[in-house]
C-alpha cells in the first residue's frame, strides 16, 4: 500500500502527491484511452471504407443483422454504465455493501451483452452464413464487434477481480485465514457460474426458435450445466456474505473510479459501433 | 538471492512477521542476475534499453554493411536476390524499431526522471515490463535467421498484398512475416506501456517547482514523443491484425480477390508511419537542446518557441502521412493539400535550426566530443531537412519516391540526425551514468571518422537517386552511370563502419579504465547533474525544489538559499517516513515471457500454445496485482548513504 | 600518360572492370583499385557524369519529367540559397564564438540572454515565403501531370500497363485484332513520339510502379485501383523503365522499354504487329522437314554457359539502342528451317504454348508474356537481357538464375508436388533443345 494513504478525509478530486492532483492511475487510464480511441478510430474506419466499397456479392447487412435484439443489448450496456457511475458513487463514500451490489449489477449486464453478442454471432454464422471469411463485410464486422466484446470481457474480469477483492479482511497479513486461497477459489467459481450461465442462456435463445422445441426436454438435456450452475451461484452466495472487517475501502475509490473510466469509455465505443455498424443503412 | 518476506517499511518494526504467499515474496537482490531481471529502477531499465538496442545497432550496421558489398559493384552474386531482401527489411525494422527507439527510450529512462526531480517513474513495475517485452518482440522478429523459411522479406512497409500468403516466397510454409506481424505487435506493446508511463511520469511525477515551462526540452520532447506514440501505434496495431488475420484465419481485409483494398494498409501504415518519423527524431532534437546550451554557457535560445514548434511538429506529423503515397494516384487534390502539409512542417523544423544557430551566438562554445556530435548533427540534419523539403514538391517527388535519393534523404535524418544525437547523448551522460568520461582524442577521431564514412557513404545516393536507381534493388546493371556512386558509398560504409567500431570499443575501454571524473563535469545546466554519479538509487538524497528553468544553473548561483531549502525539505520527508522506494518484482518478466512463447506459438499456428501463453500472461498479471506496488524506506544520514535497517533485513 | 578526358572514357559504365563477383574478389580487387577509383569516380561528379544515364531524371525527353525536373530545380536552388545562408551563420558563430582554452569554470560565464522574439518570428516569415516560392510551381505542376492537358485530350494515344512479378504487359486498346481482342505486347512498350500517351495502370498481382525517369515520374500499379499516368516523347528514342516499389524477390530485375517512333514508323509498327506471327515457310508443325533431324551443326552459335549475373548487354547495343532496336525488326540472315521446325514442336513439348500466346500459332497462354513478336524485341526477361542468341539461350536452360523466384522456373520447369510440398522437375531444357528453341523464337519477328 502506498504510504501516501494520509489518515483524515479522503479528497476524490485532488491527489497531494501529484504535481497536477490528478491521481496517477486516472491519468494513466485516460491516457490509455485516447490511444484506445485511435485503436477503435482505425478498426471502425476500415469497417466503414468497406462499407461504402463492398466488393461484388457482398451480403446486404439489412438480411443479416437483427436491429431488435441489438437494440436490447445495446440498451442492457449502457445500463451497466448507469450501475457503474453508482458503484463509483458508493466506494467514494466509503459503502462497501453497496460497491459490492452495484459492481455484481454492472458483472451481470455486461455478462447479458456478451451471451447477445455470443448468440448473435452463432446466429450470424449458422442461419445467416456470415463467417470470419466468407466475404470483407463478414471480416469487418467481426473483427470490429469481436475486439469491442474482448474489451467488454476484459472489464468483465476486471470487474470480477475487483469484487472479489473487495472481500480481502482488514487483518489479511496477519490473520491465519489463506486469503490467496480464498480468492482463487472465489474466482474459479465466478468462472464456473459465468460460463455456464452464458452457455445456458445462449443454447437455450439458439434452440427457441426450433421448432420442436419444449422447454422440459431443454431443461433435461442441460441438467448437469444447470445443476453446476445452481451449485456455483449458490457458492457465490456464500462467498460473497459478510465476513467482517474488509482492507477495501474509500482509498480504493481511486481503482474503482479507473475501472468505471474504462467501462464507460467502452460503453461509448459501442454507441459509436451500433449506428455505424447496424444502422448504417437506415440512417 | 536474499529475500526479506517483508515488502513494507523496512526501518520500522517489522517484528510482526507478514503470512504472504511465497509467490509474493519480494526479490531484493541489489547485484547479481536476480537484481536485473527483477529491477524496477529506472535507470536500470534504462541501461537494460541502452545496451539491448547498442547490441541491435550493430546487427543492423552489420546488415547494412552486407547491403553495400553487394551493391558495391553492378551484377554481384556476393548475395543472393532473396538475402538481400531480408537483409534490407530487416535492417530497416532492426534500425528503426530495435536500435533508435528504444535507445531513445533509454534516456527516456535514465535522464528523463533525473531532469524532472523524480525518484523514479509513475509505474516501476510496467516499466521493466516495457523492457522486457520489448526484448521479446525483437527475439520474434529476429528468430527468422534461424529457421528454414527464413528472415522477414517483405519491407519494413510490408505493403500489401506482397504480405500476403499468396506471394510469400517459394517455401511451403513461410512464417517468416508472422514473425514480422507478431514481433511489431509485441514491440507495439512495449512502446505504448513504456509511454503511458512517461506521460504520467511528466505529467505528474514533478519535483515542486518544475512547472512544465521550466521542464528541460529533453523532457518535453520525450513528452511529445510519447504522445505521438500512444497515439499512432494504433493504427499500425489494427493493420497488423488484419494483416495476421488474413494469414491465419482467411479474412480477407487485404486479399485482393475478394474485394480487398492494398490501399487502406499504405493508409494504416502511414499514419503510424509519418509520426514515427518524429518518434524517432524529437528525442534527437531534445538531446541536441540539452546539449549545445551546456557547452556554450548560455541558455537555450527561445526556449518556448523550441517547445512550442516540437509540438508543432508532432500534431502535424499526424497530418502527413499521404507524402509517403504520392505515387499511389491520389488525385489532385489530396496531393496537393498533403503537398502543402509537408511544406508547412518545414517552418517549425527550421525554428528549431534558428534558434540553436542562435544558442550559440554570443556563447563561449566548448569543442568536446559531445559538442562536436552535435554540431555535427545540425549539419547533417539541415541537409536531410533540405532533401525533404524537395519531396514535398509532389510532382519533384514523383521522380524521388522510392529511389535512391529517399534513401540519401532518411539516412541523413535518420543517422545524421538521431544516430549522431544519440551518440552524442551517449557521450553526454557517459560521466553521470559510470562516473567516467571519454577520452577526447578518442572521442573526436571516432566522430570525425563517422561524420566522413556517413558523408561518403550517403551523399553520392542523392545523385544515384536522381540518376534513377530504385531502392530495395538486389542488382544492378553497370551500363546505368551508377558504378562509382555505388562503389564509393559501399568504401564510406565501410569507413562508417570502422567509425562505429572504434566509438563502441572506446565507450568499452572507458567503462572499464576511463578517467573517473567528479560530479557535473561539463558545467551542465540541468537536474540530472546536481546529483552524484553514477546516481544512488535513490536518485536525489533530498527531491529539489525548482526556482527556474535550468533549475541546476539556478542551484549553483544559489548554493546558501538552495542548501537552506533542502535541509527543510529533508527533514520534512523524514517526518513522513523517509525516501520511499518501489520493491522489485518478477512478474514483469513472467508477464513478457509469456507473450514471447505465445507469440512464437501463434507465429508458428500453434494456437493451443498460443491460448497457453495467454494464460500465463492472464496469471502473471494477476499475481502482479495481487502483490501490490510493495515499496521501502530508506534513511540517509548526513553524507546521503542509506542507515542500515536495524533487524538486518539489509539489501547490501 | 592518360588525359582527363581520357579517364572520364575509361570510366564509362560497359567498360566498367567488375562484372560477376564474390566476396574475396570484391576485397581483393577494391582494395588494389580502390585509389585510382575515388580518383575518377570524383571526376564525373565535378563533370556531371553522376548525372547522365540511360534513367536519369535531369536528362528529360517530354513535357512530363521536364515539369517535374523544373520543379525539382526550384526546390533545389530554393534549398541550396537557404542552406549556404544558414549554414554560413552556422559556420561564423561557430568559429567565433569558439573558446580555445580548456578550464572555463573561472572565467563569468555570457550573458544568459533567452531569446529575441523579433528575430524568431522574421525567420519564421522568411520561411514561409520562401516555401511559397516553391509551393507555386508545385501547385500548378500537381495538375498539369496528372492527367492529359484539355487541349491535346483528342489526340491522345491509349495504352494499358499491367504488372505481373516480374515483367510488364502491355495492351493497345485503340487497335483490335479480328478474332483476338486488343493487340497485346510484354516488356518493350512502342509508342508515337510527339503525341500525348495516356497509360492505365494495372496489376495483377502486388503494387508495381511504372517508372521511365527520362520521359515522367513514376505511378504505382495498385490492385483494385484504376491508376493512369500520361507521358509524351518530344523525339523519337528509346527509353529506359523500371519497376519502382518493392514487388518480391526479383523486383531488382523487373525492368522494361519504351520506344518512341514517328508517326510513320509507329503506323508501319502497328501494321506489323496485328498480322498474326511469322511463320517460315516449312516450319509448320506437320510440315515435312527439308533436311531431317537438326543437329548441333546447324545452329549458328556455340553457347557458353555464363556466369550468373553476368551484363546481359553488348557494347555495341550500349552505345546505339534504338538503332539497336530497329535492327532487330529485320529478318534475321541465315535462319534455319529445320532448327526453327523442331523449336516450334519443342514450344509446345516443354510446355511453353500453355503460358505465352504466339498468335498464329500454337502458344495460347496468357500468364506469360505475349511471345508473338519476340524476335523483333530487343530485350528478354523482363527487360533484362539483351536479346542475343546467347543470353536467350541462357534463360531458357537456367532461368532462376538470370531471374530468382520467376513463375516460369516455380511452376514450369519445377512444379509444387501437392502432398509433400517439395518442388520437383516437371522438365529441363538441354543445348540442343534450347537452341531450336532460340532459333524459333528469334524467328518471330
Amino acid at each position: 500500500m502506498s504510504s501516501h494513504s494520509a489518515s483524515g478525509a479522503i479528497d476524490h478530486h485532488h491527489d497531494a502527491t501529484t504535481s497536477t492532483g490528478i491521481p496517477n492511475k486516472k491519468l494513466f487510464m485516460w491516457t490509455f484511452l485516447a490511444s484506445d480511441c485511435m485503436f477503435f478510430g482505425a478498426l471502425i474506419s476500415m469497417h466503414v471504407v468497406y462499407r461504402i466499397h463492398p466488393p461484388a456479392g457482398s451480403p446486404d447487412p439489412r438480411s443479416v443483422f437483427s436491429i431488435e435484439l441489438t437494440s436490447f443489448s445495446t440498451f442492457i450496456l449502457l445500463m451497466s454504465s448507469l450501475l457503474m457511475a453508482l458503484a463509483v458513487n458508493a466506494i467514494q463514500k466509503g459503502n462497501v455493501r453497496s460497491t459490492r451490489n452495484n459492481l455484481l449489477g454492472t458483472i451481470f449486464f455486461g455478462l447479458i451483452f456478451l451471451a447477445c453478442q455470443v448468440y448473435e454471432f452463432q446466429h450470424f454464422v449458422h442461419d445467416r452464413g456470415l463467417t470470419l471469411s466468407s466475404s470483407l463485410f463478414g471480416s469487418t464486422f467481426y473483427t470490429l464487434t469481436g475486439t469491442h466484446g474482448c474489451h467488454v470481457a476484459i472489464g468483465v474480469l476486471w470487474l470480477i477481480l475487483m469484487y472479489i477483492r473487495s472481500f480481502k479482511p482488514a487483518d489479511a497479513e496477519q490473520s491465519s485465514q489463506p486469503w490467496f486461497i480464498m480468492s482463487i477459489v472465489h474466482l474459479l467459481v465466478f468462472a464456473v457460474a459465468v460460463i455456464l450461465g452464458v452457455y445456458v442462456v445462449v443454447d437455450f435463445a439458439h434452440q427457441m426458435h426450433v421448432p420442436t422445441f419444449s422447454v422440459g426436454s431443454f431443461l433435461s438435456g442441460h441438467l448437469l450445466s444447470l445443476i453446476g450452475l445452481a451449485a456455483s451461484i449458490g457458492g457465490l452466495m456464500f462467498l460473497g456474505r459478510s465476513r467482517g472487517q474488509v482492507d477495501f475501502g474509500e482509498r480504493n475509490a481511486i481503482d474503482v473510479e479507473s475501472m468505471g473510466l474504462y467501462w464507460h469509455f467502452v460503453d461509448i465505443v459501442w454507441i459509436i459501433i451500433f449506428p455505424v455498424v447496424y444502422l448504417l443503412e437506415y440512417i | 538471492m536474499q529475500a526479506i518476506t517483508k515488502s513494507d517499511f523496512i526501518g520500522k518494526d517489522t517484528a510482526a512477521a507478514e503470512k504472504r504467499p511465497f509467490v509474493f515474496t519480494r526479490p531484493t537482490a541489489k547485484t547479481g542476475l536476480v537484481s536485473w531481471l527483477t529491477t524496477v529502477d529506472h535507470k536500470r531499465v534504462g541501461l537494460l534499453y541502452g545496451v539491448s538496442s547498442l547490441i541491435f545497432f550493430l546487427v543492423g550496421g552489420f546488415e547494412a554493411l552486407l547491403i553495400r558489398i553487394q551493391l558495391a559493384v553492378p551484377n554481384n552474386t556476393f548475395l543472393s536476390a532473396q538475402t538481400y531482401n531480408e537483409l534490407f527489411t530487416m535492417h530497416a525494422t532492426t534500425m528503426i524499431f530495435l536500435a533508435v527507439m528504444p535507445l531513445s527510450a533509454a534516456f527516456f529512462n535514465y535522464i528523463m526522471p533525473l531532469q524532472i526531480g523524480a525518484r523514479d517513474v509513475a509505474f516501476p513495475r510496467l516499466n521493466g515490463f516495457a523492457f522486457w517485452v520489448f526484448l521479446a518482440g525483437a527475439i520474434i522478429l529476429n528468430v527468422g535467421w534461424f529457421v528454414k523459411s527464413g528472415a522477414p522479406d517483405v519491407g519494413w512497409f510490408g505493403y500489401a498484398p506482397l504480405t500476403s500468403t499468396a506471394y510469400s516466397n517459394q517455401f511451403a510454409t513461410d512464417m517468416s512475416t508472422d514473425l514480422w506481424v507478431m514481433g511489431l505487435q509485441i514491440l507495439g506493446v512495449s512502446s505504448v506501456v513504456g509511454s503511458l508511463n512517461f506521460i504520467v511520469t511528466i505529467i505528474n511525477m514533478r519535483a515542486p517547482g518544475m512547472t512544465m515551462m521550466r521542464l528541460p526540452v529533453f523532457t518535453w520532447m520525450t513528452l511529445i514523443t510519447a504522445f505521438l506514440i500512444v497515439l499512432s501505434f494504433p493504427a499500425i496495431t489494427i493493420a497488423l491484425i488484419a494483416l495476421m488475420m488474413d494469414r491465419s484465419f482467411g479474412t480477407s481485409f487485404f486479399e485482393v480477390s475478394n474485394g480487398g483494398l492494398p490501399i487502406l494498409w499504405q493508409h494504416l501504415f502511414w499514419i503510424f508511419g509519418h509520426p514515427e518519423v518524429y518518434i524517432l527524431i524529437l528525442p534527437a532534437m531534445g538531446i541536441i537542446s540539452e546539449i549545445l546550451p551546456t557547452f556554450s554557457r548560455k541558455p537555450l535560445f527561445g526556449y518556448p518557441i523550441i517547445v512550442f514548434s516540437g509540438a508543432v511538429i508532432g500534431l502535424l506529423g499526424f497530418g502527413v502521412w499521404s507524402h509517403h503515397m504520392f505515387t499511389t494516384g491520389m488525385g489532385t487534390m489530396a496531393t496537393a493539400a498533403f503537398s502543402i502539409a509537408t511544406m508547412a512542417i518545414a517552418v517549425p523544423t527550421g525554428v528549431k535550426i534558428f534558434n540553436w544557430i542562435g544558442t550559440l551566438w554570443n556563447g563561449q562554445l566548448q569543442m568536446r566530443t559531445p559538442m562536436m556530435f552535435a554540431l555535427g548533427f545540425v549539419w547533417m540534419f539541415m541537409m536531410g531537412g533540405f532533401s525533404g523539403i524537395m519531396h514535398s514538391a509532389a510532382p519533384a517527388d514523383a521522380q524521388q519516391q522510392d529511389s535512391y535519393f529517399v534513401v540519401a534523404h532518411f539516412h541523413y535524418v535518420l543517422i545524421g540526425g538521431s544516430i549522431f544525437a544519440l551518440l552524442a547523448g551517449i557521450h553526454y551522460w557517459f560521466p553521470l551514468i559510470f562516473g567516467r568520461k571519454v577520452s577526447e582524442a578518442w572521442g573526436k577521431f571516432s566522430f570525425w571518422a563517422i561524420f566522413v564514412g556517413f558523408n561518403v557513404t550517403f551523399f553520392p545516393m542523392h545523385f544515384l537517386g536522381l540518376n534513377g536507381m530504385p531502392r530495395r534493388t538486389f542488382t544492378y546493371d553497370g551500363n546505368m552511370g551508377w558504378n562509382s556512386a555505388n562503389f564509393i558509398a559501399s568504401v564510406g560504409a565501410m569507413i562508417l563502419g570502422i567509425g562505429m567500431a572504434v566509438y563502441f570499443v572506446v565507450m568499452l575501454y572507458t567503462y572499464f579504465k576511463g578517467e573517473k571524473v567528479g560530479r557535473d563535469p561539463w558545467g551542465a545546466r540541468t537536474l540530472e547533474w546536481s546529483i552524484p554519479n553514477p546516481p544512488p538509487e535513490y536518485n536525489f538524497a533530498v527531491i529539489p525544489t525548482v526556482h527556474a528553468r535550468d533549475a541546476f544553473w539556478y542551484e549553483k548561483n544559489h548554493r546558501d538559499e538552495i542548501e537552506r531549502e533542502k535541509a527543510k525539505s529533508a527533514a520534512e520527508e523524514e517526518s513522513h517516513g523517509g525516501i520511499h522506494m518501489p520493491s522489485q518484482s518478477w512478474f514483469p518478466l513472467l508477464a513478457a515471457m509469456a507473450l514471447l512463447t505465445g507469440g512464437l506459438f501463434f507465429t508458428n499456428h500453434n494456437f493451443m500454445g498460443a491460448i497457453a501463453g495467454g494464460v500465463v500472461l492472464f496469471i502473471a498479471v494477476y499475481l502482479w496485482a495481487w502483490e501490490g506496488p510493495g515499496g521501502y524506506h530508506l534513511h540517509l544520514d548526513k553524507d546521503g548513504n542509506p542507515i542500515e535497517p536495524k533487524d538486518g533485513q539489509a539489501h547490501h | 600518360m592518360r588525359t582527363l578526358s581520357r579517364r572520364a572514357e575509361a570510366f564509362r559504365p560497359p567498360r566498367f572492370p567488375f562484372g560477376d563477383m564474390t566476396l574475396t574478389l570484391t576485397l581483393r580487387t577494391a582494395f588494389s583499385r580502390a585509389r585510382s577509383l575515388v580518383l575518377v569516380g570524383l571526376l564525373p561528379l565535378l563533370t556531371g557524369g553522376w548525372t547522365s544515364g540511360p534513367q536519369s531524371t535531369f536528362e528529360t525527353h517530354g513535357p512530363v519529367a521536364k515539369t517535374q525536373l523544373d520543379v525539382f530545380y526550384v526546390t533545389l536552388w530554393v534549398s541550396v540559397i537557404l542552406f549556404v545562408l544558414v549554414a554560413a551563420v552556422l559556420a561564423y558563430a561557430t568559429l567565433r564564438f569558439r573558446v580555445r582554452s580548456g578550464d572555463l569554470s573561472n572565467q563569468p560565464p555570457p550573458e544568459q540572454s533567452h531569446g529575441n522574439p523579433l528575430i524568431e518570428i522574421g525567420l519564421i516569415v522568411l520561411s514561409i515565403g520562401a516555401l511559397v516560392i516553391i509551393a507555386v510551381p508545385t501547385m500548378r505542376a500537381i495538375w498539369y501531370t496528372y492527367d492529359v492537358p484539355e487541349a491535346e485530350r483528342a489526340n491522345a494515344y491509349e495504352v494499358t500497363a499491367t504488372g505481373y512479378q516480374w515483367w510488364f504487359k502491355f495492351e493497345y486498346p485503340q487497335e483490335q485484332i479480328e478474332g483476338s481482342g486488343a493487340l497485346v505486347t510484354g516488356n518493350e512498350l512502342v509508342i508515337p513520339a510527339g503525341r500525348p500517351v495516356r497509360v492505365n495502370l494495372r496489376t495483377v498481382d502486388v503494387i508495381h510502379s511504372f517508372w521511365v525517369p527520362k520521359l515522367a515520374g513514376k505511378v504505382d500499379m495498385m490492385p483494385n485501383r484504376g491508376n493512369h499516368l500520361w507521358l509524351k516523347a518530344d523525339e523519337p528514342g528509346y527509353f529506359w523503365g523500371q519497376c519502382a516499389e518493392f514487388c518480391g524477390e526479383s523486383h531488382a530485375v523487373m525492368r522494361f522499354r519504351v520506344i518512341a517512333l514517328s508517326e510513320a514508323d509507329f503506323a508501319a509498327w502497328l501494321a506489323q504487329q496485328k498480322s498474326p506471327a511469322r511463320t517460315v515457310p516449312g516450319t509448320q508443325i506437320g510440315a515435312t522437314p527439308a533436311a531431317g533431324t537438326p543437329r548441333v551443326e546447324f545452329a549458328s552459335y556455340k553457347y557458353e554457359k555464363q556466369r550468373p549475373n553476368s551484363p546481359g548487354w553488348s557494347e555495341g547495343f550500349d552505345r546505339a539502342p534504338f538503332a539497336a532496336w530497329q535492327q532487330k525488326q529485320q529478318v534475321d540472315a541465315g535462319e534455319k528451317p529445320e532448327l526453327i521446325a523442331q523449336g516450334r514442336k519443342l514450344f509446345i513439348e516443354k510446355k511453353c504454348a500453355g503460358c505465352h500466346e504466339v498468335r498464329g500459332h500454337e502458344g495460347a497462354g496468357i500468364s506469360g508474356p505475349n511471345l508473338t513478336r519476340i524476335g523483333a524485341r530487343t530485350t528478354i526477361a523482363g527487360g533484362l537481357l539483351e536479346n542475343t542468341e546467347q543470353n536467350l539461350h541462357r534463360w531458357l536452360t537456367e532461368p532462376n538464375n538470370v531471374k530468382p523466384g520467376n513463375k516460369m522456373w516455380f511452376g514450369g520447369y519445377v512444379v509444387r508436388n501437392s502432398e509433400t510440398g517439395a518442388w520437383e522437375e516437371q522438365f529441363s531444357i538441354n543445348d540442343d533443345e534450347a537452341r531450336s528453341l532460340v532459333a524459333y523464337l528469334h524467328s518471330l519477328k
